[in-house]
């Protein structure tokens, strides 16, 4: 399989590696915007971006296995990222775990049959004053509730 | 230089050090498993925490820069006690599985838990299941449950030979040193992984099962399959041979030297030492001999002198010729100089060594052969053989080296040696050419000897014997110092030329480059 990268992300790419001293040092960044592009990163993508930063895919694979943020997987259109950490799981996160499980019908880890929704269960999202919290993608929701969620999700198209 | 204090002991240290060097070089042992010398401090292990005196917590000496009268306590209750809890960590998930594993005696782990830990683990779940015999090179084998994530491979191949196949994956009690999907460790130095690894996760199949490490013994030696002279450390079975082991060298590893190989010895050196023993001549083979019945090393440069004089009177000395190679020591090297080039006259000298290899871009050389420069410097013209310049005229041949048998065919051989009245081989293998001489005399190889050579960068290194050589076998110097005083040629300097390091010192008053500097 060879892929490419869009014209719009080489783009990006670019101007991440012009802002460092080294190339390897947009390796972070870089990978952000791969996963942006893909969804996830595999091998492939792993050699993509090795190739692009002049470095070799082991370094890539280190990186993309140690950080919860970058995924090896597929993900739904929507990441969701619920907080059970200790604020959130006081104000009733595993509850409102459940209600997602069960209006999504997907486990923690999982993604919906049409890829919309992926559910994760992740540690704290460092906004335990709007407790329970969680993510979707990179937007943060806060004081959850079922009938703000299910507000939050109707609205995604 | 600045002064510190370990456990009281005053010491006096350069400024900018690390506590941990500055300790070792006052011959103080801090414990410590992820730092390793060729790199810079990572600070993983957490062993080396020593408590300095004004500083609230332990700190660490691989890391810890010394300052003027730091007082460092490295045997506190605090450091003890911390290093057994660093310990009990790294045991939290180490599989415990000395009786069989093949770093069992040589283990830092190990040493350290004897040293300071002895406790009952707190640890009550079941550990992590991990790849237990993951090949990863050509004679690699990765344990990862033993694995405590030095990262000192990791390193290895990052700084040293660039090439990167090992990296840490996964995170937390995840992580794993790994390959990348199937690509394999694959340099020339992957040997150096199961020496510098502290634990038993990394194995070499070289060594793997074959002993144990407390059976074995270590001398020290130079590397002679190229011209780089890496300093090395011959492991053998000291039995060998009063019972029955297969073999007496198990392993080679590295010996420091900063000035000539780092830290760090090339495969072919670390895994070609079977010349050490396969095929070695043990006895003085006696092919055709007139008069004495038994040459023994007592007579044997009485016999070769007798022979030598009255071809030189008869002929001159183009009835002389010579065949050498560069796997002969300076001092070797140095006796057939002043015996046969300036004594004699000889002019028909060759030298026939194993024909050149690939060199790589760190210590492997393209010369096959450990002497080279020494013969330059000494005042060799180091010509290849030509059988027929060799033969031409020849009553006498002393040839030295199994190294013939490479580089002509038995037949050619046989047809241009035929023609030489006598010829007497030195060497230490049991080759096919062996029959095609008078006399062999069996030779001791530079593990088994002692003497000096010079290598591709000029640097002279000494080197004493690290094995017995076998049988028969005697270093070649000697039967050379033997023969000078029989010769007569200047028997009164041959006299006191009675060791390497006399042949040596010798060598500085003739020649400046072998002066002592």
């Amino acid at each position: 399989m060879s892929l490419e990268f869009s014209e719009k992300t080489k783009k990006k790419i670019e101007e991440i590696i012009a802002r460092y001293p080294q190339k390897e040092a947009a390796l972070l960044p870089v990978l952000h915007v791969t996963q942006q592009e893909f969804g996830f990163i595999s091998a492939v993508q792993e050699k993509m971006v090795a190739q692009i930063l002049g470095i070799k895919p082991i370094r890539v694979r280190e990186l993309v296995t140690f950080y919860t943020m970058l995924s090896r997987e597929s993900l739904g259109k929507y990441h969701i990222q619920v907080c059970t950490n200790l604020s959130c799981h006081l104000l009733g996160a595993d509850n409102f775990v459940d209600y997602l499980v069960e209006k999504l019908g997907i486990e923690p880890g999982e993604t919906t049959p049409d890829k919309k929704f992926t559910l994760s269960k992740v540690e704290c999202l460092g906004a335990c004053e709007r407790a329970p919290c969680m993510m979707i993608n990179f937007n943060y929701y806060g004081e959850m509730d079922p009938k703000k969620v299910d507000e939050i999700l109707d609205g995604l198209k | 230089m600045i002064k510190i204090f370990i456990d009281e002991q005053q010491v006096e240290v350069e400024e900018g050090m690390t506590v941990l060097k500055a300790a070792e070089r006052a011959g103080i042992h801090i414990p410590h498993l992820c730092y390793h010398p060729a790199f810079p401090p990572e600070g993983s292990c957490r062993m080396c925490l020593v408590e300095i005196e004004g500083f609230p917590k332990l700190e660490l000496a691989c890391s810890t820069v010394v300052k003027e009268d730091m007082k460092i306590s490295i045997k506190s209750a605090r450091v003890v006690e911390a290093r057994k809890a660093v310990l009990e960590f790294l045991l939290a998930e180490h599989p415990l599985d000395c009786p069989i594993c093949d770093k069992a005696g040589d283990c830092k782990l190990q040493d350290y838990y004897d040293e300071y830990g002895l406790f009952e683990s707190k640890f009550s779940e079941t550990k992590e299941k991990r790849e237990k015999k993951l090949k990863i090179g050509k004679t690699l084998i990765l344990d990862q449950e033993r694995c405590i994530l030095c990262t000192r491979c990791v390193r290895f191949l990052k700084e040293v030979t660039k090439t990167q196949e090992l990296g840490v994956f996964h995170r937390g009690i995840d992580a794993e040193v790994n390959i990348y999907e199937g690509a394999a460790v694959l340099n020339n130095y992957t040997g150096n992984l199961a020496q510098i690894c502290p634990v038993g996760a990394i194995t070499d199949e070289d060594f793997r099962f074959k002993t144990r490490s407390w059976f074995l013994k270590e001398g020290e030696s130079i590397c002679p399959l190229c011209s780089r002279g890496c300093n090395i450390l011959i492991e053998y079975h000291p039995g060998f041979p009063r019972f029955e082991v297969p073999r007496r060298a198990y392993r080679i590893k590295a010996r420091e030297n900063p000035e000539v190989n780092g830290f760090w010895v090339c495969d072919r050196g670390k895994y070609g030492y079977s010349y050490l023993e396969e095929g070695r001549a043990d006895k003085i083979i006696l092919n055709k001999i007139e008069g004495k019945d038994v040459l023994t090393w007592e007579n044997i440069s009485e016999y070769l002198g007798e022979k030598i004089k009255r071809v030189s009177s008869a002929k001159k000395t183009s009835g002389i010729a010579l065949v050498l190679h560069t796997w002969l020591s300076n001092e070797e090297l140095f006796l057939i100089h002043k015996i046969f080039r300036k004594g004699l006259k000889v002019k028909k000298i060759f030298f026939a060594d194993l024909p050149q290899g690939e060199a790589d871009e760190y210590l492997l050389t393209s010369e096959t052969s450990p002497n080279r420069r020494g013969a330059q410097e000494i005042g060799f013209d180091i010509k290849a053989v030509n059988l027929d310049a060799l033969a031409k005229g020849t009553d006498f041949l002393l040839a030295f080296g199994p190294f013939l048998s490479g580089l002509f065919s038995l037949k050619a051989l046989k047809e241009v040696l035929s023609k030489v009245k006598r010829k007497v081989l030195i060497s230490s293998y049991l080759n096919e050419v062996n029959s095609l001489f008078d006399i062999v005399i069996p030779a001791a190889l530079i593990a088994e000897k002692e003497g000096s050579l010079t290598n591709v960068d000029g640097v002279i290194q000494s080197f004493k014997p690290a094995l017995e050589p076998p049988g028969e076998s005697l270093p070649e110097w000697k039967v050379l110092a033997d023969l000078g005083k029989e010769l007569g040629t200047d028997s009164k300097l041959f006299e006191d030329l009675n060791s390497p390091g006399a042949i040596l010192g010798e060598m500085g008053k003739e020649i400046p480059f072998f002066k002592k500097k």
